[in-house]
């Protein structure tokens, strides 16, 4: 493909055709429509969401979802502010607020209450639960019921609530009980679900390399959240339809492992657990980060037709007989996987990630126009970092990040828009982090004047 | 009062599962998506009282079917799939035929949803996109998954789970520093966390639609939804910080790191607070580290150096600690600690089965298989599991007649034209051997007396 040639290039077969593309560009109107969330209608419109949660992020991170669809989010915190404000990376902080707490500031409003101190804060939170559809707490399990602002107080009051609590290891079971008093981090939820075991090189490396080792993000954390708010959002489709509140319990020891669902199954049908196989996966092959001249790549040519594909371009075409098969592929002797590995990487090594990136494109690009089946698309791709990822054009034109104003902390960008929708999108309308920020406004609009 | 969790145990009951309502009773989902991302989404659904009719071209059925770890079958299914399957509607249909095309518009007018992710372009291509599905169902909620979005000039580019990681960013921050490796996200978590996602959206839609009247179309990216897990971005802009790889330690607590204990056992272990700081330095005799300049202020403890003085300290004291001795002292003084735990140890944890969190099933087909529950317990509408995966095309009678009313004769009419069709000899896509089909009621239903 020539820079000059101007015509979009397609990988799909059967989006190849002129004919496709016409209707492509009618299609664009659609497009057009889930381009832009501004001015559009919130789903959650009239909301009411009460985020007790204090020292978890993941309630904090569920608020967030919530208010993105549209419902007004009250976080509750002490004078001294949720300890959650000081977590952030080598201590980095605008005025005292660690960055994930001001990027997880989103469409929030602030409110001072002192659940664990004050009596007359449980029952200023009393009046306002009796107003809410929504109240999200992740205090020791048994605690908020032991103040009298529990779900089942709160329900009797209130039977269309909906109370999200997020702990380690949930509201029930002994093990909850035993353990109500043990706080949470991502780390030991990552931990505690599974996930560090899943990572790290094979048991035969030097250490630490072949420790388990963490996910490099909040991982736990985030799925946590993303759990609670998913089951706040059935449980608000229920609300919506019958009036009736619920409780939803998230256990954040499940977060891995009931996000995938793997460990519990291959326990039972292994018998026995995974090994660490480092950067290779149990699946598929190639399938991977390799270096290349002035980075890494990633390159996924899994299916045999991919692989054959990879191959050609690659001028690795004498290892075909070897590797024809998904099967022969399958890593499960991982060192003989690395065979593989090292022959790819010496074709990687002396090419650059665009001009790997442009082979494999050109071969997808030919591949899809021609009337033969299987000619495979094998895909590679610059392994991007965070600051690169900022740079890319595709998630500008998406309006991945936007740029937004703290009245007290300036401006600063954050990531955004993670799912666009042509009625009712999420959006983030303003970022503010500032303790008790909205006493007066919250009071006014729930409480009245008394 | 009754205590607390004797009044939760009633409330979460597992015995009690079945007999509590649906909230997506009557939702019907058609369900184009193959592999995972796209799969999760409906798998939700499902789990929640939604039918979701499955898709599958006749004799070659979703990607997925046949792949498995390290190639071992289970019952000759993939028992991976089992978990992403549940509940749902196994037809296969073959979309190139104009019939078949007939078949899928009748049931897209009867659906709420319909879900895709193939390549952008190639639903609308093979015209069941929004545009066309749009015009016989205005209400319908359409839900597209794709690698990069529907729009931009990454739009055409394929992609897996693998391609999104690498898109975000998220794939260069796990690893060591300083080495040459950077390891994925396991179990394609990129497909997953975005698939869960997909179901927030259209909770999302159905809430609105159930409001207002109005469908809509979603557009899901895997690369943004990942990238909503990043902070990294807001650090880098506003600080020039690029965390990059930090190994075992997490940079945003203190001390946050994997240690290895006295009897061998990798523990995790993580000051949040301020108090989780202090009960940690009570447990191992160190309250003096708390009027140290270097570890007095959060924001201070947290710079690089001090973060690397602290994480020794706590390694040299876990050096002559063993994980219970820990997991005790955590639960008494009050700071966050783990095992690490792995897929043996979470199969048997027996806190997870009385959780419903790991469900041993009983199913029909298969017999017994234990896989994982919901990420989320609901005390009034639960998640529930009714069957696993079933073998291609298993359910084609059961929805062209119950659905579609169409008659035994036109089905086998279809079945000869090969429009509709069933599984090939693969492992993956076949029942288990010693399964009997011919005396399956679901399989053959309504063809009268099973044989």
């Amino acid at each position: 493909m020539s820079d000059k040639q101007e015509k979009e290039q397609v990988y799909a077969r059967y989006v190849a055709s002129g004919k496709t593309m016409d209707h492509l560009a009618s299609w664009g109107k659609t497009l057009a429509e889930v381009m832009n969330p501004e001015g559009k209608p919130e789903v959650l419109d009239g909301i009411l969401v009460l985020d007790a949660s204090l020292g978890n992020f993941s309630g904090i991170i569920a608020a967030s979802f919530l208010a993105e669809f549209g419902a007004e989010v009250v976080k509750i915190e002490p004078p001294e502010g949720d300890p959650m404000r000081k977590v952030t990376p080598y201590g980095a902080n605008q005025q005292g607020v660690g960055i994930p707490f001001l990027v997880e500031g989103r469409n929030k409003r602030y409110l001072t209450l002192d659940l664990r101190k004050s009596e007359q804060d449980r029952r200023e939170f009393a009046r306002l639960a009796g107003k809410a559809a929504v109240v999200i707490e992740t205090f020791p399990a048994g605690e908020m019921d032991a103040w009298g602002i529990g779900y089942r107080r709160l329900r009797e009051t209130n039977p269309g609530l909906i109370y999200i609590a997020v702990t380690p290891y949930g509201q029930y079971t002994e093990k909850a009980k035993l353990f109500a008093n043990l706080p949470d981090s991502d780390l030991t939820a990552q931990a505690g679900s599974g996930l560090p075991a899943q990572v790290g090189d094979p048991a035969n490396s030097p250490e630490p390399y072949n420790w388990p080792l963490r996910a490099g993000m909040w991982a736990a954390w985030y799925i946590s959240g993303l759990s609670a708010a998913l089951g706040g959002a059935v449980a608000l489709v229920h609300r919506q339809i019958t009036g009736e509140g619920q409780m939803v319990d998230v256990a954040t020891m499940d977060a891995y492992a009931n996000m995938v669902g793997f460990p519990p199954t291959i326990g039972y049908t292994w018998e026995k657990a995974r090994p660490r196989i480092g950067v290779l996966d149990f699946i598929l092959y190639p399938y991977g980060m390799w270096k290349c001249k002035d980075g890494y790549v990633v390159i996924a040519a899994p299916r045999d037709h991919d692989f054959r594909a990879l191959l050609k371009i690659l001028g690795l075409w004498h290892l075909e007989d070897d590797w024809r098969h998904t099967p022969d592929r399958i890593p499960d002797v991982v060192d003989q996987a690395m065979v593989l590995y090292k022959a790819i990487e010496e074709k990687t090594i002396q090419n650059t990630a665009d001009e790997l990136v442009k082979k494999a494109l050109r071969y997808s690009a030919r591949a899809a126009r021609s009337k033969w089946r299987g000619g495979g698309v094998p895909i590679i791709m610059k392994m991007m970092t965070p600051p690169m990822t900022m740079e890319s054009k595709q998630f500008a034109i998406r309006k991945v990040f936007q740029e937004v104003e703290d009245k007290t902390l300036g401006k600063f960008t954050i990531n955004t828009n993670f799912v666009k929708m042509s009625e009712s999108p999420p959006r983030v309308k303003w970022v503010a982090t500032d303790i008790g920020g909205d006493n007066e406004y919250v009071r006014n609009k729930y409480l009245g004047k008394e | 009062m009754e205590d607390y969790f004797s009044y939760t145990a009633k409330l979460f009951d597992p015995s009690k599962i079945s007999e509590k309502p649906e909230v997506l009773k009557g939702i019907r989902v058609l369900d184009f998506s193959h592999v995972i991302f796209g799969p999760t989404a409906t798998r939700i659904m499902a789990n929640y009282g939604a039918e979701v009719i499955k898709l599958e071209l006749p004799f070659h059925g979703d990607l997925w079917r046949p792949a498995t770890y390290w190639g071992k079958y289970w019952k000759h299914s993939n028992p991976l799939w089992h978990f992403v399957t549940q509940n749902k509607y196994f037809v296969g249909l073959d979309l190139k035929h104009p019939e078949a095309k007939d078949i899928i518009y009748r049931l897209a007018q009867m659906c709420d949803v319909v879900a895709e992710n193939f390549a952008p372009g190639t639903a609308e291509a093979w015209g069941v996109g929004y545009t066309q599905i749009s015009k016989i169902n205005p209400k319908v909620i359409y839900l597209s998954c794709s690698t990069y979005g529907q729009y931009g000039p990454l739009r055409f580019y394929p992609g897996w789970d693998l391609l999104a990681q690498a898109a975000s960013g998220v794939l260069s921050v796990t690893g060591y520093a300083d080495t040459e490796k950077f390891y994925k996200l396991p179990d394609y978590l990129g497909d997953f966390i975005p698939g869960n996602f997909g179901a927030l959206a259209i909770l999302m839609a159905l809430y609105f639609r159930n409001k207002t009247g109005k469908g809509q179309y979603i557009d899901l990216a895997q690369s943004e939804a990942l990238m909503r897990l990043l902070f990294h971005f807001t650090a880098f802009q506003l600080k020039g910080m690029d965390i990059g790889r930090t190994a075992n330690t997490d940079p945003t607590m203190l001390p946050a790191s994997i240690f290895k204990t006295r009897d061998g056992k990798f523990m995790a272990l993580a000051c949040a607070t301020e108090n989780q700081f202090e009960a940690l330095c009570g447990a191992m005799g160190r309250k003096a580290l708390l009027q140290e300049k270097a570890y007095a202020d959060p924001f201070e403890r947290l710079k690089p150096a001090n973060a690397d003085s602290l994480t020794k300290i706590v390694a040299e004291w876990l050096k002559n600690t063993d994980g219970e001795e820990l997991i005790q002292l955590a639960r008494e003084k009050g700071f966050p600690a783990a095992e690490v735990l792995d897929d043996y140890q979470i199969y048997k944890d027996p806190w997870r089965r009385e959780r419903g969190s790991v469900l041993l099933f009983n199913d029909e087909m298969y017999g017994e298989l234990v896989m994982a529950g919901p990420s989320a317990q609901l005390s009034g509408t639960p998640s529930r599991t009714k069957w696993i995966a079933r073998p291609l095309g298993y359910h084609n009678r059961l929805v062209l007649k119950k659905f579609l009313e169409m008659s035994e004769e036109k089905i086998t009419e279809l079945e000869k034209k090969k429009i509709i069709g069933i599984f090939d000899d693969r492992p993956g896509l076949k029942p288990p051997v010693y399964y009997n089909l011919d005396a399956d009621p679901v399989y053959n239903y309504g063809r009268g007396e099973t044989k």
